[in-house]
């Protein structure tokens, strides 16, 4: 009997001392944020706590110290919340500090730790990512049960170039000194660290990276030093992807020789859109387009326009259409017709057009481009707008982005992105052939599609003190040939351009005397003549100085030929 | 008496020799020391940096037709002339003014395309 009364004994003092609860230090966020700049708001709360009776503890004496992250809060204010007019009220601030707990206790036996911490046992050293605050408020009475202590406003600060990748741990209450009238000490406890704010978007977004992709450098036609863009909010950007009158550049600049550029000034989580752009004054945008991509569009005309469905085209991309499509009314058309295949054939022949036309020559690059993810894509109501789209925004987890890069009229993507990503090409099945002379086509030729070798021999030569040049040819089967010719102008003056290709070729030559350059070539639109071998080519220069020989006078760059199947014809010169 | 009529000989004896033994003075090619090739065949140029045009030396070892190229730096052949040149050296010169600032390898071959020299040049207009 003795034993079981000391049980019941035992179990009743339990129930006692497991009857009292600590007062507590509640801190806890007012309001929702979500990006960098908002304001937080913090309370800081009392809760009572009841001895073992149940009856409530009154401290009168009511000080803590909390800390905060200066590198993630910026405080700006604090107000005090009770209304007592006899109460004394204090706070102190140290920057540079962080609290080290007494490890033996728990970081949330708030009291205990204040004992450490007179004791020694828990201490501040310095850091300079964090403040402490110490707030004293003491009163002849207790405060009552969940009365705040005082509301602290913060900014939200920008974690970049921080030590910190969220804003999991950016304030916590290190101890409390609770004590009533009679210098008791109150038992005082809380939550260990405020509540993460999740997710806050903004804020500087550091270094991004932007990657250029284009031929024009993967086949060192140039280099990345070519490349500028300009940086615009997503915001400004208007119809045909082009900046709203007085639209602001965000950022600007040049890419590096790889094709990349770093860039700074961004913020994250906000939407841009970047126009890159080919620097046009280069010698090869005279080199874009040409007879490949004149065979391409003849032979997609000739199948009376495509859809964006890739129905009755004989296109490998959607982008092929919007690339082609050189000649249209003020809005873009989409429809491939010999208007454009002939506004090209008049633009390799030096003839003037009336019209206005979107092809690409030297100090007229006219240009686009998309994120490669989606460029040269099309959207449910077949517009090709959506695979141009170059916007970016720049996260915590993203801050890389690749544009691609294209020039109007580079059907062949010669000096063009070509598109490699899925939703890009247009089915196989959907090509289908419209006319006997587009039986013969093969599905669209590319520039770094399948290509047919063949010898070919350009040679100057000092005859009877003229220069000529000339083109031998054993390639058979082609239906055109192009050739570019740069000569010294300070030496030679051109005389003569003979054409030996045949009676029914088309033949063009495009002299632009102040740049000493001729193009010269042939093509049939009928995709059946053929250039004649032998010399179909020659050009006749008058020396203007005394010379002994050529070597270097007369240089070639663009040497290409195409078949009636739309085979490319790469020329192999010893 | 004797001097005078010895001196009239020699130049009565140089004046009766053949034109074709004397005559080469025109045909002999002064080849300046930077343009000197010892072996019998091959090519120099007078600077590997060029500006619009530099000379070059094609030591050919026996007269016919031959081809100078110019490469890029991908191999790809951007120029080329077919000349008739004589056995030995030919002062000739290489003109740089349509070449883009690049480094370029220049070629001698024979009509054959077998290579005779090479070196590189590198423009800088």
């Amino acid at each position: 009997m003795k034993k079981i009364l000391l049980l019941l004994v035992s179990v009743l003092c339990t129930l006692n001392v497991f009857g009292q609860t600590d007062a507590k230090l509640d801190y806890s966020a007012v309001n929702t944020v979500t990006k960098v700049g908002d304001t937080l708001i913090v309370k800081l709360q009392y809760f009572e706590g009841k001895d073992a009776n149940n009856t409530a503890i009154e401290p009168t004496l009511y000080q803590f110290d909390f800390q905060y992250n200066n590198k993630l809060l910026n405080k700006i204010s604090t107000t005090w919340q009770p209304s007592s007019t006899s109460a004394q009220k204090a706070i102190n601030s140290w920057n540079g500090y962080k609290f080290s707990i007494d490890s033996q206790k728990n970081q949330t036996d708030f009291d205990g730790q204040y004992v450490s911490w007179l004791s020694g046992d828990a201490s501040y050293g310095s850091d300079s990512d964090w403040s402490v605050e110490r707030v004293t408020y003491q009163d002849t009475d207790a405060l009552e049960d969940g009365q705040e202590f005082v509301k602290y406003e913060f900014i939200i600060k920008d974690k970049a170039n921080t030590n910190y990748s969220n804003y999991d741990d950016i304030l916590n209450a290190n101890w409390a000194n609770y004590k009533k009238s009679d210098n008791t000490q109150v038992g005082a406890t809380g939550q260990s660290t405020l509540a993460s704010l999740g997710s806050i978007e903004g804020g500087d977004a550091g270094n991004v990276t932007l990657n250029i992709l284009t031929n024009i450098i993967d086949d060192n036609i140039g280099d990345g030093t070519h490349f500028t863009y300009n940086i615009y909010n997503k915001s400004d950007i208007g119809s045909g992807n082009q900046p709203n009158e007085g639209a602001s550049i965000v950022a600007s600049g040049t890419y590096d020789a790889s094709g990349q550029a770093v860039v700074t000034g961004l913020e994250n989580d906000v939407e841009y859109f970047v126009w890159n752009w080919a620097d046009g004054s280069k010698d090869y945008m005279d080199n874009v387009v040409t007879v490949s991509d004149l065979a391409l569009v003849f032979a997609e005309a000739i199948g009376a326009g495509s859809t964006p469905n890739g129905t009755s085209t004989t296109f490998d991309y959607y982008i092929q259409t919007f690339i082609a499509n050189i000649f249209h009314d003020e809005a873009f058309d989409g429809n491939i017709d010999f208007q454009d295949s002939y506004e090209i054939l008049a633009y390799l022949q030096g003839v003037t057009s009336n019209n206005t036309t979107y092809i690409t020559y030297k100090d007229r690059a006219v240009q686009t481009g998309g994120n490669e993810s989606t460029f040269g894509t099309i959207d449910s109501n077949g517009s090709y707008f959506a695979g141009i789209d170059a916007t970016f925004k720049p996260t915590d987890s993203n801050k890389s982005f690749n544009f691609v890069h294209a020039l109007m009229g580079d059907v062949n993507f010669s000096h063009s992105w070509e598109p490699d990503t899925e939703g890009t090409a247009i089915p196989a099945s959907t090509q289908t052939n419209a006319s006997a002379a587009r039986m013969s086509m093969a599905a669209g030729s590319k520039f770094s599609g399948t290509a047919e070798e063949a010898n070919l021999d350009l040679t100057s030569e000092l005859k009877n003190g003229l220069v000529e040049f000339t083109i031998g040819s054993e390639v058979e089967e082609m239906i055109g040939a192009q050739f570019n010719i740069i000569y010294d102008k300070t030496r030679l003056v051109l005389d003569n351009v003979i054409f030996d290709t045949g009676n029914t070729m088309t033949n063009f030559s495009n002299h632009i005397e102040e740049d000493g350059k001729i193009n010269i070539g042939s093509f049939d639109q009928n995709f059946e003549a053929t250039v004649k071998t032998g010399t179909p080519y020659k050009l006749i220069f008058v020396p203007i100085v005394q010379l002994q020989n050529t070597s270097g006078l007369i240089t070639f760059k663009v040497n290409e030929g195409v078949k009636a199947d739309g085979t490319q014809i790469k020329f192999i010169m010893e | 008496m004797k001097k005078v009529l010895l001196l009239l000989s020699v130049f009565l004896l140089v004046g009766c020799m053949d034109d074709d033994i004397i005559s080469p003075i025109d045909d002999i090619v002064e080849v300046p020391a930077s343009l000197q090739i010892e072996d019998v065949q091959g090519l120099k140029v007078e600077s590997t940096i060029v500006s619009d045009e530099v000379r070059m030396n094609i030591k050919l070892p026996y007269t016919g037709t031959y081809r100078v190229k110019i490469r890029d730096i991908s191999k790809n052949l951007v120029s080329q002339e077919k000349l008739d040149a004589n056995e030995g050296d030919n002062i000739l010169k290489v003109y740089v003014s349509s070449l883009e600032n690049n480094g370029y390898t220049l070629e001698l071959t024979d009509d054959n395309h077998d290579i005779i020299g090479i070196t590189s040049i590198v423009v800088n207009n």
